[in-house]
């Protein structure tokens, strides 16, 4: 009903129909790989993720935005079917607006994570008919808590909510170990890195997962392209500008450097 | 007894009549330009009247309470869902006016054995240019206007007129800074409340005509001066909060609309306003 804020029950009243169950088709590759991470940095949470799209072994396109801002104070980040992912984002940011339109105030941290579980026990079928999975992580500003604070989920919908920093996608086995041992061993521990310092390993990271994980993109700097990478502090999402992560990439993650 | 034709329109006179007078206390609505887009205002206690509708759109309302909500639902629903299944920049201020409002508004003014709404409306919509900027009020019996630059909703045409007047004679909006538009906007609003104070005052006597221009002090168009406005405004803020909300064309993300913080307000209202009277 309308009164109760709530966008995709509207959606459904209308007809609306989200995660049909199909089988794929033998034979048929389902883009789905992909590589991202998020962790919390000095001033909040840091999200990151390639930019490649596979379908089986074929690259079906270099330029994939995996890190979609669904309001001014929550990203998520998508590894899985993309059009499933998209269609969920979309619904979401939907769905935050028209509860801060009709009830005057801003859906609340836990409102936001119930309605991405929502969404992905929704979609279980289509998950499970191997058309339609999505792994999303979710990373967001709590006001309530005043701290930035990452989730992720598993294909049915539990959600989980990550300490320090949270991957998926194929090439994330690759990293997570890296980030374990970085942040257990490290110089310094990720949560106490500055802005910077946080970018740089998440560059780092994702050409770790593109040398091992084909599925995952690195960065191509004939194309100049790079890796999105997106910062959630107090004061909302940034993303960080490819002319930045293009200096911190040459000083920084080229091996040969002076 | 409304089968016959002249008993209907009697009804509908009826029913103006008392819609009129639902609006009498009613505080305008203004709404125009700036030169980072566009701003609404209004003087008002209890409920917001100031809405966001959408990404780029934006809602000020007179009426019963009850009646604005619903139609701000309908209209809710209609955009999101449209913006969802379209795309939100198919979500546009005419054709929510055109197919949603307008039609709503219409028949339940004209049947006459329910309620009507209680309501009149101004919709401002952020354009991708300033030029595409557009307003559109709607009034309680379905009539709708489009207009650019501003626009405003008060008790009866003649207030608007009065407003509109008012607005005119300020051309060259759209330069303007958000101080000088605030400065500009409550003195429209001034000009519309001090003019349904004074047409209350003078519906008592008999022999007020309908819709006769009311009389204040003022220069020979009958317009009060800036002093008198000011003066106005400062003595109903003493009491109602001023309520102010932007569209703002390089706000961040896709929904341009946010409301004025009351500190970031105090810091822009005039500071004939502002400032405590002095005796």
């Amino acid at each position: 009903m309308g009164m109760q804020g709530d966008f995709f029950q509207l959606l459904k009243e209308q007809g609306y129909q989200f995660g049909n169950p199909v089988a794929a088709a033998a034979g048929m590759d389902v883009p789905n790989a992909t590589t991202i991470l998020a962790l919390k940095y000095r001033d909040g949470v840091l999200v990151a993720g390639d930019r490649r799209a596979t379908a089986g072994n074929m690259v079906m396109y270099d330029r994939t935005d995996k890190v979609l801002e669904i309001d001014r104070h929550s990203v998520m980040a998508i590894a899985g079917v993309p059009a499933t992912a998209y269609e969920m984002v979309r619904v979401l940011e939907h769905s935050f607006k028209y509860y801060r339109r009709t009830q005057l105030q801003e859906l609340s941290f836990e409102g936001k994570l119930r309605a991405v579980s929502k969404l992905l026990k929704e979609n279980v079928p289509a998950a499970l008919a191997g058309t339609g999975a999505v792994v999303p992580v979710f990373a967001g500003y709590d006001h309530g808590q005043e701290t930035a604070k990452i989730y992720f989920y598993d294909i049915l919908g539990a959600e989980f909510e990550a300490v320090e920093y949270a991957v998926s996608g194929s090439g994330s086995p690759t990293i997570r170990g890296i980030l374990h041992y970085v942040n257990t061993w490290g110089p310094q521990p990720l949560a106490s890195l500055p802005e910077e310092q946080a970018t740089i390993q998440a560059l780092r990271l994702l050409t770790s997962a593109a040398e091992f994980d084909s599925a995952t993109g690195g960065v191509n700097r004939e194309l100049n392209l790079y890796p999105v990478v997106k910062l959630i502090t107090s004061a909302g999402v940034q993303t960080i500008a490819d002319a930045d992560l293009k200096r911190l990439y040459e000083r920084e993650v080229v091996r040969g450097r002076e | 007894m409304y089968e016959e034709p002249y008993r209907w329109i009697e009804a509908v006179g009826n029913r103006r009549q008392y819609l009129d007078e639902q609006f009498s206390k009613g505080s305008p609505v203004v709404a125009l330009a700036y030169a980072d887009g566009i701003l609404l205002l209004t003087v008002s206690r209890g409920t917001p009247k100031l809405y966001e509708v959408y990404d780029r759109i934006a809602l000020g309302g007179m009426g019963h309470p009850a009646d604005l909500e619903k139609l701000r639902f309908s209209l809710l629903e209609m955009a999101h869902v449209e913006g969802f299944n379209r795309s939100p920049s198919d979500v546009t201020g005419a054709r929510l006016m055109k197919y949603g409002l307008a039609p709503t508004i219409k028949q339940a003014f004209e049947e006459i054995y329910k309620a009507p709404f209680i309501a009149k409306i101004l919709l401002a919509e952020l354009g991708v240019k300033p030029e595409r900027d557009l307003f559109l009020t709607i009034n309680y019996d379905g009539n709708f206007e489009e207009s650019r630059g501003w626009a405003s909703i008060g008790a009866t045409s003649a207030v608007q007129i009065r407003m509109r007047r008012y607005f005119e004679s300020h051309s060259a909006l759209a330069q303007t800074s958000l101080a000088q538009a605030i400065d500009t906007a409550l003195c429209a609003w001034a000009v519309g409340s001090l003019a349904q104070a004074a047409s209350e005052a003078s519906a008592g006597e008999p022999s007020a005509e309908q819709g006769s221009e009311p009389r204040t002090e003022g220069d020979a168009s009958g317009m009060p001066d800036k002093a008198a406005l000011l003066a106005h405004v400062r003595q109903t803020v003493a009491e109602k909060p001023v309520e102010c909300v932007l569209l703002e064309r390089r706000g961040p993300g896709s929904a341009k609309y946010r409301a004025l913080r009351s500190d970031e307000l105090g810091a822009l209202l005039p500071p004939a306003v502002s400032a405590p009277p002095t005796s």
